[in-house]
C-alpha cells in the first residue's frame, strides 16, 4: 500500500487545525494526566535512590553533651570502637559541626548571631553493621544509656517514614494519572471522531473509490499522536520543573538525605522518554479506537 | 461480469428490499434498473460493491464470489466499480480538478498519472475548462459530469449510477445520458437505477424491473410500462 507522504501530512495538519479549542483540550489533559505520572516517576527514582544511600550512608547519629569529660567521651569512642555491630564511627567535632550550622542557617544570621561556637554539640556519625533497624534501635538505646550522650538519631527511622510517606504519596499519583490518563483517552476518542464526523463525506467518498482502511485511518491516528505528544511534551517541562524545583529546596536547606531526590540527568531523559512514549501511544491508539470504531459501524 | 444468485436482503424491521433476486448481466451491457421507491434499486446496487452484505444468496463480480472476499479485498473491488449518485456527493471545499484527483490520491495513484488522467477525463466529460472551479460555481448538471469523472477516472469495469438524472432538468439529463452510453462505449458496463420513464423510452436498452424487492421484468431493448 503506498502511502503518500504529503498526503498524509497535508490531511493531518488539517485535521489538527479544524477544531482548535478541542485540540488544545485534548493537549491539555494529557499533560496533566503526564505530569502526575511523571512526578510518581519522580517520586519513584527518588525513594530508590534514597533506599540504596540507605545501605551505605550513615545509619544513627550520637549527639554528644556540649559540656562533655573528656572521659566520657573517651569511653563513648572505646564503646563505639569495640562494639562487635559497629562496622564504622566517625566523631564530628566542634569547628565542622558549627561550619555545617553556618551553612543550614546562611540565611538567619539572627539565629547564627544566637549561637555561640562553644556550645555546640558535637556528635557520632555511627554505621552499624546490620542495617535493620531494629537492631539499629537496640544499639542506639544503649548507647543512649553512656554518660555524656545527650541523645540518638535514627536515620534509618527517619528514612523508613519518609519512605512510607513517598510511596504513598507515589501511589496516590498514580492513581491519579491513572483516572486522568482515562480522561484524556476518552477525550482524544472524542476529538477523533468530531474530526471524523467533520470529514464525514470526505471518508465516504474515499470509501466508495476503494480507499483502504489504513489509508483512511493513518492521517487520525497520526493527529492524535501528535496531540499526545504534544501534551507529553508540556508535562516533561512541567517535570523538569517539578525536578528543579526540589533540588533548588533541598540545596538550600542541605538536606543531604534527601539528595537522591534531585534526579541526575539520565534518569530525567529516561523520564522523559517514557512519558513523550505514553503520550504518543494514548493518542495513537485512542484515534486508533475511535477510527476503526467508526469505519466498522 | 455481474451475477446475483438467489440473493435476498431484508432490513430491520421486516422491510424486505430484495427477494430471490436472480440477475445474469454481461461485460459491456447497460442496464436500467426501474421500480417504484422502495422496489429495491438502490439496495440492488449496493449490494454490488459491498455497501450492503446480503442474508442470503450469491453475488459475483468479474467472476469473483464477493461474499467470499475479505475486508482486506473491498477497497479493490471498489476500485473497479465505478458509483454515482443523484445528489453527486462532491466535497464542497475542494475545485472540479481536487475532486477528481482526490479519487486517485486516495487510492495511491503516483502524481504524474494523477496530473495526465484528471485533465483527459475532464475534458471527456466536457469540462475541460471547469477544473479550477468549486462545485457551488457549477449547475447541477455539470456537479454530476464531475461525479462521472471522479467516478471513472480510475477506469473501472463497472459503472453503477443511482438516479443520476434524477435532480437534473430533462434537457441536461440528456446531456447526461450521452455521457454515460459514451463511457459504456468504451467498454464500462452500466447500470443505472432510474425512475425516468423518458430516458428508458428513449434509449431501448435491457431493462430490469423491480416491484416490492422482486424481479418482475428483465428485459432486453425494453421500455419503461
Amino acid at each position: 500500500m503506498a502511502f503518500r507522504l504529503d498526503y498524509v501530512a497535508k490531511e493531518t495538519g488539517r485535521n489538527l487545525v479544524r477544531n482548535p479549542s478541542l485540540t488544545i483540550a485534548t493537549v491539555l489533559t494529557v499533560a496533566v494526566s503526564l505530569t502526575l505520572l511523571g512526578a510518581a516517576m519522580l517520586i519513584r527514582v527518588g525513594v530508590a535512590g534514597l533506599n540504596d544511600r540507605f545501605r551505605d550512608d550513615v545509619e544513627f547519629i550520637v549527639w554528644v553533651d556540649p559540656d562533655v569529660t573528656p572521659e566520657h567521651l573517651a569511653l563513648i569512642v572505646d564503646t563505639l570502637d569495640s562494639s562487635a555491630n559497629i562496622s564504622d564511627s566517625r566523631y564530628v567535632a566542634r569547628e565542622e559541626v558549627y561550619a555545617e550550622f553556618q551553612q543550614y542557617y546562611r540565611e538567619s544570621p539572627t539565629v547564627l548571631e544566637l549561637v555561640n561556637p562553644d556550645e555546640v554539640p558535637t556528635y557520632f556519625e555511627v554505621v552499624p553493621i546490620e542495617p535493620d533497624l531494629a537492631v539499629v534501635q537496640a544499639l542506639g538505646k544503649e548507647y543512649e544509656k553512656l554518660p555524656g550522650v545527650f541523645k540518638v538519631q535514627y536515620a534509618a527511622e527517619y528514612i523508613k517514614k519518609l519512605n512510607d510517606f513517598t510511596r504513598l504519596a507515589s501511589r496516590v499519583m498514580m492513581i491519579a494519572a491513572l483516572f486522568s490518563a482515562g480522561a484524556s483517552t476518552m477525550l482524544m476518542y472524542n476529538t477523533i471522531r468530531t474530526a471524523m464526523y467533520a470529514r464525514r463525506r470526505e471518508i465516504e467518498v474515499m470509501r466508495l473509490v476503494g480507499a483502504t482502511n489504513w489509508f483512511i485511518r493513518l492521517p487520525f491516528m497520526i493527529e492524535g499522536m501528535i496531540q499526545g505528544a504534544i501534551g507529553a511534551g508540556f508535562s516533561v517541562i512541567a517535570v523538569l520543573l517539578l525536578n528543579r524545583g526540589i533540588g533548588k529546596q533541598l540545596n538550600k536547606n542541605e538536606l543531604k538525605l534527601l539528595a537522591s531526590f534531585d534526579l541526575n540527568q539520565s534518569d530525567l531523559l529516561s523520564i522523559s522518554g517514557w512519558l513523550l512514549l505514553a503520550g504518543a501511544m494514548i493518542g495513537f491508539l485512542s484515534a486508533g479506537i475511535a477510527v476503526t470504531r467508526y469505519l466498522d459501524a | 461480469m455481474i451475477k446475483l444468485e438467489d440473493v435476498t436482503k431484508e432490513y430491520p424491521g421486516e422491510t424486505i428490499a430484495l427477494r430471490n433476486a436472480d440477475a445474469d448481466i454481461g461485460k459491456g451491457e447497460f442496464v436500467f434498473l426501474i421500480g417504484p421507491s422502495g422496489s429495491g434499486k438502490s439496495t440492488f446496487l449496493r449490494l454490488l460493491n459491498k455497501q450492503e452484505l446480503p442474508d442470503t444468496g450469491r453475488i459475483f463480480v468479474a467472476g469473483k464470489d464477493i461474499g467470499k472476499m475479505s475486508r482486506r479485498d473491498v477497497p479493490k473491488l471498489r476500485r473497479n466499480i465505478g458509483a454515482v449518485f443523484q445528489d453527486f456527493k462532491l466535497l464542497s471545499n475542494k475545485t472540479v480538478g481536487e475532486n477528481v484527483s482526490f479519487a486517485l490520491e486516495v487510492i495511491g495513484r503516483p502524481r504524474h498519472v494523477i496530473s495526465t488522467q484528471v485533465p483527459a477525463i475532464l475534458e471527456l466529460v466536457g469540462l475541460g475548462e471547469m477544473s479550477h472551479k468549486y462545485p457551488h460555481q457549477l449547475s447541477g448538471g455539470e456537479q454530476q459530469r464531475v461525479s462521472i469523472a471522479r467516478a471513472f477516472v480510475n477506469r473501472p469495469l463497472i459503472l453503477l449510477a443511482d438516479e443520476p438524472t434524477g435532480n437534473l432538468d430533462p434537457q441536461t439529463a440528456i446531456g447526461i445520458m450521452r455521457l454515460l452510453d459514451r463511457i459504456n462505449k468504451t467498454g464500462t458496463t452500466v447500470l443505472m437505477a432510474t425512475h425516468d420513464r423518458g430516458i428508458v423510452d428513449t434509449m431501448r436498452r435491457r431493462v430490469i424491473e423491480l416491484a416490492d424487492g422482486h424481479i418482475v421484468r428483465d428485459q432486453s431493448r425494453g421500455v419503461y410500462e
